[in-house]
């Protein structure tokens, strides 16, 4: 069930990539994919457990694997900075394209 | 070895974020640690790297403490990938000498050529992503260095393709890792269909191959000349250098690789032959060596670095043509030293005997599978028909005294580049055998042949439709249909 809904998720950032029109609107569709895929990565993680994998002393509790989530940490901040670095792009191109529209910028800037 | 390696991967990033800190050009210690020396340096040291590494007797494995599969491994199609990299970098920042670029321009040049060399020795999921992304982000910056509004769509156009490609990717991963708890390239072996897929339609939205290329000509013809030479000659091959790995590490997936190395070689000289402009002929070259290199995974070394040589040389001499409109070069001769490059280039990634692009071509032609044999020899007539285009623009040698002093820094890069192809060649003799030579001669003369007759004559517009940024993400996901349907049937 769990697996369905961030499958869901991430096909709906998809749909969203290649449907809406506004440049804006692309890349917050693209964040829902990525937030689907960081959830995804979770859920593998959670597999085996949910206790955070702390030694302790007695019996061990089944821990989630913390290599998935260590993993997904780096492609978090990748993400995020390529999101920050598309957005600066964004503001630089709505100087000359206030409506934000793909494909207006596409026949602009075609040679 | 192994410190050597640790270090050597290291290097490029060290020296990339702090070449800020270091003093400006107006001191005499910050020109000794100018960006371009900085970038040279680094370019001289992976050559001597790669150099070492062809020595090396056996692969050179690094493998992460613990076992979620992450692994460096070094072996001898790295060491051919590495020295592409090295080589045509090295190239470039001799080309940018004298044009005064500035030192963020070299930064990230130098991580740039890092991340290559990260993407090309890494074995397992993770470290792949981590290299391509860090590839995403610096060709972005310096696809927009020139700061026009139209360099900065173009960039961003492609950073959008590669990041969403790269999401697919991540999902791959995290099936994989699901199925198997290990990160390596191996694990691909009883993974999930979906998972395959996933991964594929990445890696091939990544390396520009056949439909999920199509991104690939608008942004490697509009982007600066030295940068499209980097992107054409190295960047898009660690894309294909995964796949390469995947297909030799594990067997099922050769077959997927080599069909769509094929039709991604004869898709794009189809392409091709129907551009006319310069640099969009080249883009689209460019699409079909990629398939050549991934229809022959064991051959895939040396024909890398004869076309990431050839193809380098090529974009940095038609960036200082008149034109680039071939109609235009067609009526207007340029001159002869200008012309010079530009044919050696052509020639050598046509194969003719003499130069490395022969070595390599024929030492791929004799390890394709028969069935692959004749769609490989019909792209190559491909290629030798579209590179004529190049080889037959008229030329006449100028008497300017200054021919050779105003564009010294192309004329360093070029030596560069063309002599390595000339050493190359010596290095692979047994290529030389009279059937072969025969051969490589009469599919270049058809070549020739064609665009004589008929390219030259016939004008045909291909639509530009695909290449729209929607029809590339729809493009995506039918590729991912496709791929799925590829390994449900075949690895089943």
């Amino acid at each position: 069930m769990l697996y369905a809904c961030v499958y869901a998720t991430i096909l709906l950032g998809f749909f969203g990539i290649l449907l809406k029109e506004n440049l804006v609107m692309k890349i917050i569709a693209m964040d829902v994919m990525s937030t689907g895929v960081i959830a995804l990565f979770v859920l593998v993680a959670a597999g085996g457990g949910r206790f955070t994998p702390i030694f302790i002393d007695g019996p061990q509790r089944d821990y989630a694997d913390p290599v998935p989530q260590a993993v997904i940490l780096t492609a978090i901040v990748i993400g995020f900075s390529i999101q920050a670095l598309m957005l600066v792009g964004v503001m630089k191109l709505a100087r000359d394209n206030p409506t934000l529209e793909t494909r207006a910028i596409e026949e602009e800037y075609r040679p | 070895m192994t410190l050597w390696t640790i270090l050597w991967i290291a290097l490029p990033f060290l020296v990339g974020f702090s070449i800020y800190l270091l003093p400006g050009r107006d001191r005499i210690l910050g020109r000794i640690f100018d960006g371009r020396n900085l970038a040279l340096a680094i370019a001289l040291v992976s050559t001597a790297y790669a150099v070492g590494l062809f020595w090396q007797p056996a692969p050179l494995e690094l493998h992460l403490l613990d076992s979620f599969g992450v692994t460096l491994m070094a072996d001898s199609p790295s060491a051919f990938f590495i020295l592409t990299n090295a080589l045509v970098t090295a190239a470039v920042v001799l080309y940018c000498w004298p044009s005064g670029k500035s030192s963020f321009f070299y930064t990230q040049v130098i991580l740039l050529h890092g991340s290559v060399n990260a993407a090309f020795i890494c074995a397992d999921l993770i470290s792949l992503y981590v290299a391509l992304e860090v590839i995403s982000i610096t060709a972005f910056l310096l696809i927009a260095y020139p700061n026009s509004h139209r360099s900065l769509w173009v960039a961003m156009r492609y950073l959008f393709i590669s990041n969403t490609a790269m999401l697919f990717y991540l999902m791959g991963t995290a099936m994989v890792y699901r199925t198997h708890q290990t990160f390596a390239f191996t694990g691909l072996q009883g993974a999930p269909y979906e998972a395959i897929a996933l991964i594929f339609v990445a890696l091939l939205a990544k390396g520009g191959i056949f439909v999920s290329g199509l991104w690939l000509p608008l942004t490697h013809s509009e982007a600066e000349s030295p940068v499209s030479a980097l992107l054409s000659g190295v960047v898009v091959k660690a894309g294909v250098f995964p796949l390469v790995r995947c297909a030799l590490m594990v067997e099922e997936l050769a077959p997927v690789v080599r069909v769509f190395g094929v039709t991604a070689a004869l898709f794009g000289v189809l392409y091709a032959l129907v551009e006319t402009d310069a640099k969009r002929v080249l883009a689209c070259s460019t699409l079909s060596q990629l398939g050549w290199v991934l229809a022959v995974p064991e051959a895939a070394g040396l024909y890398v670095l004869a076309h990431g040589l050839g193809k380098a040389a090529l974009f940095l001499t038609v960036g200082n043509l008149p034109s680039r409109d071939l109609g235009l070069l067609r009526q207007q001769p340029m001159e002869t030293n200008l012309w010079m490059p530009l044919m050696l280039g052509s020639l050598s990634i046509s194969g003719l005997p003499l130069l490395a692009g022969f070595s390599a071509k024929t030492l791929l032609l004799k390890q394709a599978l028969p069935w692959q044999s004749l769609a490989l020899n019909g792209a190559a007539v491909g290629t030798a028909t579209l590179y004529a285009k190049f080889v037959f623009l008229p030329h006449q040698s100028s008497e300017k005294p200054e021919r050779w002093t105003a564009k010294l820094g192309l004329w360093m890069a070029l030596a560069l580049l063309l002599g390595a192809l000339f050493i190359l060649n010596l290095g692979y003799l047994d290529a030389y055998t009279g059937s072969s030579i025969v051969k490589t001669l009469l599919l270049i003369g058809a070549g020739f042949l064609i665009h004589e007759l008929l390219i030259q004559r016939i004008t045909l517009v291909l639509p530009r439709q695909m290449e729209d940024f929607e029809h590339l993400v729809g493009g995506m996901s039918l590729m991912l249909v496709v791929l799925f349907w590829m390994t449900w049937s075949w690895l089943a």
